[in-house]
């Protein structure tokens, strides 16, 4: 009987009660809106950053870490490699030569890190190849060696698809060394930085001018990415002399971004609890304020004040049980379409790229959000009816008849 | 039976005193039918809000069935209102979003009864006011007369000792207020349901089998026809 008094209650007052239930609804809108937004950024700047060049695990020589010394090459490479290959959760290895470079052209000088690097297997690896602008991965060349450069360090180099570029350095005997290659490409990830101090050529060019006959990194991608921990310490038993870290270590910085981001979300949801619940005990209140002479009758002729209580909280949790489903399913629907469709922010591309992000973001949201987002807004209206449900207790039956 | 021995009520309204009741004796026993009659602002409402429970006394004591009520707590109070004292309010004061039959069943659901009982006594207490063609109307759609013979109908659903009513034709036509008169005095008569109800229109004083006069708070004359 209370239930149904209190939910006839709500539609005494359409108008209000509307209103609170569409404000209570594009609050959790907004706020699932927001998270998802956030949510959908930073799993896209981690997954860049895995694609583009952290990949899930890393193998270096533990020497090469602190000195990075051309000649600390990896050197359990073969029985890493096989290791890594017959693995089931393996989907791409990739072994590289990474040599600190003078690079220049006939319009400029940069310093660079040259990536010789085996181009079927850094496919299998990085998206490097899907980020070109004529697609050839160092795979056709006439004469000279092919080098692939970002667009960045074109700009910076002066240079385009055909200049030779040379490159020198220290090789691996101390004797100075210098290697002329030819642009065939160029490249463009979605992280500026990256793109500034890195270019791409064939392993075996950068051996033949280096003299180095190994490789300084083994990058791994494996098909289940939560195993990342669980392979990383498989390969540490098989190897215990390399150092073996995964993406969180070697890129610690994606791991913070995620902590501040939930600082964030809780800040933000706190904000739209706080705004909800004010809602709720203006709403209330008005309509205990308004009703004081009914509900002293019905305290006169027998009602007590616990079920009064219960019957303003009722009108509360009622108003929320029909915002927040509402809410949710409009959340949900438009979560799930820019989940597939995405949201365009190509006017902001610039300043995205510079922090490792594209300019189609797609929203993306953990289940157990709906589920938090829909304790909060049930819990915070019955919190926040309690104010107004106390006021209609302290009302003397009476006062309020004698009130026309 | 109530019994009310010397009922002082005092209001401080701010730094005014008013004195409502200045000693009032009254005792009203089962199955009378008695008007409360006097001035406006003499003190009946006040009288009979003491009586019923809803308001206390500054001084003296009210019995109600046995039970001095000043010992009850809060929710005790409330609860024995539920069971021993019908209530009819000048302005009808129904539940406005339920029927005419949720309002009478009302107090029975607070009261536990079960579901048969609820719906037999609804619809013998309807029909004795006459509205049993009118039980699913909300009072919004009906006229005033009808709303307060529900309202009567509601205040003895709980099958309480009495029935207070305060000025419960106030808001009435006469053809209403007549209509009202004969519902209620046939209750008295063939259920022996007890009837106190306040008022200042002579009709109505005219068909009263008691009727205790006040003035300034002060009984002037109790006569019992
Ligand atoms: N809550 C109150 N505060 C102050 N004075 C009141 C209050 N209620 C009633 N009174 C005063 O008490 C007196 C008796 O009022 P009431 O019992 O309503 O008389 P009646 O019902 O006969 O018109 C009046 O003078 C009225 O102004
Ligand atoms: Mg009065």
């Amino acid at each position: 009987m209370i239930f149904k008094i209190a939910f006839k209650n709500i539609w005494r007052n359409k108008l209000r009660s509307w209103t609170v239930i569409i404000a209570i609804s594009l609050g959790i809108f907004g706020g699932l809106a927001v998270i998802s937004t956030a949510t959908g950024l930073s799993d896209m700047r981690q997954n860049n950053a895995i694609r583009t060049y952290v990949s899930h695990i890393q193998v270096h020589d533990s020497a090469y870490l602190k000195y990075s010394g051309l000649n600390d090459v990896i050197t359990q490479e073969k029985g890493i490699l096989s290791f890594i290959k017959k693995h089931p959760n393996t989907e791409g290895v990739s072994t590289r030569l990474r040599i600190e470079s003078f690079i220049q052209t006939a319009g400029g000088t940069s310093g660079v890190i040259l990536n010789g690097i085996n181009p079927e297997d850094e496919k299998q690896v990085t998206n490097i190849a899907e980020k070109l602008q004529q697609g050839n991965f160092l795979k056709t060349y006439k004469r000279k060696p092919p080098i692939l450069i970002s667009e960045k360090l074109a700009t910076k180099l002066n240079a385009k698809i055909k200049t030779t570029i040379q490159c020198s350095f220290t090789d691996a005997n101390g004797l100075s060394a210098t290697g002329v290659f030819k642009v065939v490409d160029i490249f463009s990830t979605s992280n500026s930085m990256y793109d500034e101090v890195n270019a791409f050529v064939r392993l075996e060019d950068l051996q033949a001018i280096s003299s180095v006959y190994g490789s300084h990194e083994i990058a791994i991608t494996l098909k289940d990415e939560e195993q990342v921990e669980r392979f990383r310490e498989e390969l540490i038993a098989h190897f215990p002399e390399q150092h073996i870290a995964s993406w969180r270590g070697i890129a610690p910085e994606l791991g913070y971004a995620d902590k501040m981001m939930d600082l964030v979300m809780s800040i933000f949801l706190v904000i739209i609890m706080l705004a909800l619940a004010f809602g709720i005990v203006n709403t209330m209140l008005m309509a205990v304020l308004e009703r004081k002479k009914e509900l002293g009758m019905l305290i006169s002729v027998g009602m007590n004040k616990r079920k009064v209580f219960w019957m303003i909280v009722w009108e509360s949790i009622f108003l929320s049980l029909i915002a927040g489903p509402l809410g949710i399913v409009a959340s949900y629907l438009a979560i799930q379409f820019f989940g597939t469709h995405g949201i365009d922010l190509s006017f902001a591309a610039e300043g995205l790229r510079s922090v490792g992000l594209e300019s189609v973001i797609f929203p993306t949201l953990n289940a157990n959000y709906y589920i938090l987002i829909s304790v909060l807004v049930v819990s915070t209206s019955i919190l926040s009816c309690i104010y107004p449900a106390l006021k209609a207790l302290k009302l003397n039956p009476a006062e309020t008849l004698r009130t026309a | 039976m109530i019994q009310a021995s010397n009922i002082h009520k005092t209001y401080n309204d701010g730094k005014v005193k008013v004195h409502a009741l200045r000693g009032i004796d009254v005792e009203i026993k089962e199955g009378e039918f008695t008007a409360i009659v006097g001035p406006s602002g003499s003190g009946k409402t006040t009288l009979l809000n003491i009586v019923g429970g809803l308001d206390t006394p500054t001084l003296g004591e009210v019995h109600i069935s046995d039970t001095n009520i000043a010992q009850l707590s809060e929710n005790e109070l409330i609860d024995f209102r539920l069971n021993h004292i019908g209530f009819v309010f000048q302005s009808y004061n129904l539940i406005p979003v339920l029927t005419a039959k949720e309002n009478v069943e009302f107090l029975m659901l607070l009261q536990k009864r079960d579901e048969e009982e609820r719906n037999e006594r609804t619809t013998k207490l309807l029909k004795a006011v006459g509205l049993e063609d009118q039980i699913n109307k909300k009072p919004n759609e009906m006229s005033g007369g009808q709303q307060q013979r529900v309202a009567v109908a509601r205040a003895l659903a709980s099958k309480p000792d009495f029935v207070l009513a305060d000025e419960p034709t106030a808001n009435l036509d006469s053809k209403s207020t007549a209509n009202l008169l004969d519902i209620m005095l046939r209750l008295n008569e063939e259920e022996n349901i007890t009837f106190v109800f306040s008022t200042h229109d002579q009709r109505v004083i005219d068909r009263a089998k008691r009727v205790i006069t006040v003035e300034d708070g002060k009984i002037l004359s109790d006569e019992t026809r």
